[in-house]
């Protein structure tokens, strides 16, 4: 699916230098469920970051789908984007002027789907994330984990390969949290490749494949075992 | 995709109320009162372009130059010019010529006064009106036809058949029976050709007026000639000084003064004439300076709708984000923002418009003028609104769309609070560009009210009040009527003179001071010997003049002569003038006057008044000399018994009826001639005041909006503060502070700029308040202050929070 090789990520201001990746070489197979962890400020988000095309690299190649985007413009990366990649916040993201149904189906409006077939495949996914007795709610009149199964139905309504998830279950109760995770299990079970930053240990259990981060390296790389 | 732009739009909008509100209302004001100072200026600028070739139709006006004394414009050419334009410019296609004249009028035994156009033939073709009933063709018009407007042949005859019907004119002291041939459209509100009654010209009518030269001397017929389409009038008026030059008799005499004279010639389109024509009180300067003003209020609306537009942007930053990342382009982002701009923009537009339509009959009572605003008939007018709308639109949308165009989504996604999205100077800067022009104009309209105050309370050196001036009695029966008008209790007195003050005096008389060296000019005033009284004018030295012996310098009777000598007052100016120290000192002397070139007066000084204004309040007090001219007794002034007025009005009606059986009284009160002086500055100084509290008001919104957004923004920030232990004092300080910044530095900007415009306004004036530096001060400390109730509220709201909430607000 994906390879950074070398990759680095130097932040400058007029006095400061900060380097948030160093030298990453990271891999990413389709249909995998990769957890990213560490502590704060080890550049866990930067690398979602540039993973997801919202930033770009200072030096090294990310190769997506055989393609090196590194040198990529905007407009290049947001076409790639919006095919591929689908995005989970923390922080949901909806927005407030948009009821559910119209929060999920923005993700298609950019995709020149004709109106009958939005419909189709909202109502589709507002059933398969359990959301659609509210989807004529406004974000406002939801709870978090209901919010955040929103921003899941978002994601997925488009079909795309990979999901990135950013501390997904972060502000959530366990309940509520665990419910999120069994949904992003159940989408990489059926095909959709997975990385998600976290730190809960217990959610990054979910993943097949844990990539530990310190200081912008890679440390450690834990494959579990095959339950 | 659109409806989905406009949902969104149309939620953000109304969850937040009163910030949209204040974005749309502000916005409309500023466009209203834009377009209603627009609708002004081009009516004032749009007169006489509905006739058929305005554009090659230019007035013919004269203007009588003579050495030593002021210009003499007249709206009118000379009779010989037609003829001379006939031969010089083969580009002349055609010459309209009429006599513009009161007469009175006879219908059903009763008087009436009517404005008259004693036409040459031609005249209805020339300007192409129309005839609507009936004929009046150059071919077969008789003398005693009459073409009269709609409105005139109703207000004569009502319902009834008027072709063929009789009215009566008294014209060169007889009375004359037309009868109305032709029925011709009503003339234009705004328009100098006010065709209402056409009669056909007749020199016989005027053989006996003095006026009535067919030489260079006077100039009576309105004159307008159509060029050939595409002439080119700099060389036609190129030539004009060499047409004066050719066919101006040498050395002609004037007038009884006549010096050797000349004359300039000028051409004014016919679309010009009412505002550059001669004898126009039309000002050009003030109407440039509303345009201005306009302008300046729509800056401030647009700024206002940027600003607060871009306050809003924080708001909506996350929505950018989330659409970026679902795969939006810019293109799409500066889409939308620039159609949500330009949607609220055609908001306030069509909010402005309503509310001009419910102000234009207010405002034309407030300018007494007839604006209307009929849009459908006027693509072009809507097309530069819709123009308008979409320029503001983008103008205010475009800021926005960059910005959000250029966003990086993850700046916002991964912060929790709404970031200040570095417009924030830019958005200070709009604040201080507004408050500049608020302050500035606050000044400005202070200035010009204290202006006008000033200018009206000005000792004009004469009495106003009370005094009546009738015109038409410089004739055999002059003395008939004033003996008739002291006859009755209610009138104090009576006093002739060829001008009244207000008017100004056109006669420059060159007298040698007493000291020696060159003449001096002072300016002449014809009068009658009850002049003085009359105007309640003090004595400074000596006496007044009587209307008898030595104290005449001309008398009214056949053939008259002026003496020799003549005893005179003069002015305490024109006493100091010709070199005495003091009034009583120039008593008993003598000095020679040059009346004209030819005529020279030995002037025995029998009496010093007090200086008082004869011209505008614009214009300083002259040096003036008065003596006595019982042929130029143009002008008759009545004082009455203030407390009796309808009496003493009645018992001059009376007198007037006595004496002249068959024509119209006509009157003028000084003291309407004197405000009338002052009108348009008048008109100035409340229009002023009216757009400016507008502008502040505007301003005033916009700094509210802006509150509103900061005050959210800057909540976690005071709920640390507080945690801190700052006390409710501290924070309602440092949001006042933030706000009073931009408004100070406002005032360094706006007071150099008011003090150079309002220093240049000022020179225009011979009697002008000083520019003290108080105001500027009160100004700028009120602009302040009206910013700090502004946000006053917004302060103390946040102060008064729980920091627990506002911390929570994360």
């Amino acid at each position: 699916m994906l390879k950074l090789h070398n990759l680095s990520k130097v932040y400058r201001t007029d006095e400061v230098e900060t380097v948030a990746l160093n030298s990453v070489n990271v891999e990413i197979a389709s249909g995998e469920f990769v957890a990213i962890m560490g502590p704060s400020g080890c550049g866990k988000s930067t690398l979602l970051n540039i993973i997801g095309m919202l930033d770009s690299p200072s030096s090294g190649d990310y190769i997506f789908m055989e393609e090196n985007v590194a040198g990529y413009n905007e407009a290049k990366l947001s076409n790639i984007r919006k095919q591929n990649i689908g995005f989970i916040f923390q922080s949901f993201n909806l927005i407030d002027e948009l009821t559910v149904e119209e929060n999920i189906e923005l993700a298609l409006l950019y995709h020149n789907i004709p109106a009958s077939e939005r419909r189709e495949r909202v109502a589709h996914v507002m059933d398969k994330v359990g959301i659609a007795h509210r989807a004529k709610h406004m974000p406002s009149q939801l709870s978090g984990g209901q919010q955040q199964r929103v921003a899941v139905a978002r994601a997925v309504v488009g079909d795309q390969a990979m999901i990135l998830a950013d501390e997904p279950t972060g502000n959530l109760d366990s309940a509520h949290g665990q419910e999120v995770m069994e949904m992003l299990q159940q989408l990489n079970e059926e095909g959709t490749t997975i990385v998600m930053v976290t730190h809960s240990p217990a959610h990054a259990d979910y993943a097949r494949r844990t990539i530990n981060l310190f200081d912008g390296h890679v440390v450690t790389e834990n494959l579990r075992a095959a339950e | 995709m659109f409806f989905n732009y406009f949902k969104t739009a149309l939620r953000s909008l109304m969850r937040h109320k009163l910030f949209s509100s204040i974005n749309i209302l502000g916005l409309a004001m500023g466009l209203a009162a834009f377009i209603l100072i627009i609708l002004f200026v081009r009516n004032e600028f749009s007169w006489d372009s509905h006739w058929d070739r305005a554009e090659d139709i230019y007035r013919l006006e004269n203007t009588y130059v003579r050495v030593g004394q002021p210009d003499r414009p007249t709206p009118n050419a000379v009779e010989p010019l037609k003829q001379v334009f006939f031969d010089t410019f083969q580009e002349v296609e055609a010459i309209a010529r009429y006599i513009d004249g009161g007469v009175t009028l006879r219908h059903d035994g009763e008087l009436f006064s009517q404005q008259v156009h004693f036409a040459e033939p031609g005249y209805l073709d020339f300007f192409g009106v129309d005839v609507l009933k009936g004929g009046f063709d150059a071919a077969s018009v008789k003398l005693s036809d009459l073409a009269i407007s709609e409105r005139t042949a109703e207000k004569y005859f009502g319902d009834a058949p008027v072709l063929g019907q009789k009215l009566t004119l008294r014209i060169g002291g007889e009375f004359r029976d037309f009868y109305v041939s032709a029925i011709i459209a009503d003339p234009e509100v705004h328009s100098v050709v006010q065709h209402d009654f056409v009669v056909p010209f007749n020199r016989e009518y005027f053989a006996g007026a003095r006026w009535f030269s067919e030489d260079w001397r006077f100039a009576y017929w309105q004159t307008y000639a159509r060029f050939a389409p595409g002439t080119d009038m700099a060389l036609i008026r190129a030539e004009l000084p060499a047409i004066v030059d050719r066919f101006l008799p040498k050395n002609q005499q004037g007038q009884e003064n006549g010096r050797n004279w000349s004359m300039t010639l000028g051409l004014v389109n016919i679309g010009d004439v009412h505002l550059y024509g001669n004898g126009t009180n039309a000002k050009p300067d003030v109407l440039y300076g509303f345009t201005g003003v306009a302008f300046l209020i729509l800056l401030i609306a647009v700024v206002n709708f940027l600003n607060l537009s871009m306050a809003r942007t924080a708001h909506r930053a996350r929505e950018v984000a989330v659409r970026k990342v679902l795969g939006a382009s810019r293109r799409q982002v500066v889409q939308q923002f620039l159609g949500e701009s330009i949607l609220l923009a055609f908001g306030a537009l069509l909010l402005a418009l309503t509310m001009v339509e419910i102000a234009l009959p207010y405002y034309n009572e407030f300018l007494s003028s007839i604006i209307e605003m009929n849009l459908l008939g006027e693509p072009a007018m809507l097309g530069a609104l819709v123009l308008l709308g979409v320029g503001v639109g983008v103008s205010a949308g475009s800021f926005q769309a960059t910005y959000f165009a250029m966003l990086k989504p993850h700046d916002v996604l991964y912060s929790n609070t709404a970031s200040d999205n570095g417009t924030s100077k830019l958005r200070q800067g709009l604040v201080v560009a507004q408050f500049s022009i608020s302050v500035a104009l606050m000044i400005i309209a202070f200035f010009v009210h204290k202006q006008t105050e000033f200018a009206r309370q000005l000792d004009l050196g004469f009495t106003a009040d009370n005094l009546i001036v009738l015109s038409g009695t410089n004739n055999e029966r002059s003395n008939e009527i004033k003996q008739r008008l002291l006859e009755s209790p209610f009138i104090e007195a009576v006093g002739r003179s060829s001008d009244v003050p207000t008017e100004g005096s056109e006669d420059r008389l060159h007298i040698r001071p007493v000291t020696g060296g060159d003449p001096v000019m002072l300016d002449g005033l014809p009068t009658g010997p009850d002049f003085f009284k009359v105007y309640e004018i003090p004595l400074l030295a000596g006496r007044y003049l009587t209307d008898a012996g030595a104290d005449v310098l001309r008398d009214r009777v056949e053939d008259a002569e002026y003496a020799s000598a003549a005893n005179i007052v003069v002015n305490e100016m024109g006493a100091k003038l010709l070199g005495f120290e003091t009034p009583d000192a120039a008593i008993g002397q003598q000095v020679s006057a040059d009346l004209s070139s030819s005529l020279r007066v030995d002037a025995t000084i029998v009496g010093v008044v007090e200086d008082f204004h004869f011209d505008s309040a614009r214009d300083v007090i002259r040096p003036g000399i008065y003596y006595i001219d019982f042929i130029r007794n143009s002008d008759m002034s009545v004082r009455i018994d203030g407390n009796n007025r309808d009496a003493a009005i009645a018992a001059i009606e009376q007198a007037w009826h006595a004496t002249y059986p068959d024509s119209i009284l006509r009157y003028r009160t000084m003291d309407e001639m004197v405000e009338r002086q002052y009108q348009t500055d008048d008109q100035l100084s409340n229009i002023l005041a009216a757009f400016t509290l507008l502008a502040v008001l505007i301003s005033c919104m916009g700094l509210y909006g802006l509150a509103s957004f900061t005050a959210e923004r800057r909540t976690k920030e005071i709920g640390i503060r507080k945690v801190l232990g700052a006390r409710l004092a501290d924070i309602v300080g440092l949001m006042l502070w933030q706000f009073s910044k931009p408004i100070l530095i406002a005032n360094l900007i706006a007071w150099p700029v008011a003090f150079y415009f309002l220093n240049d306004w000022l020179n225009g004036f011979a009697y002008r308040v000083e520019l003290g530096v108080l105001p500027f001060l009160v100004m700028g400390a009120g602009a302040l202050l009206i910013g700090w109730l502004t946000v006053a509220g917004h302060a103390l709201a946040v102060a008064r929070s729980n920091p627990i909430n506002a911390l929570k607000h994360d």
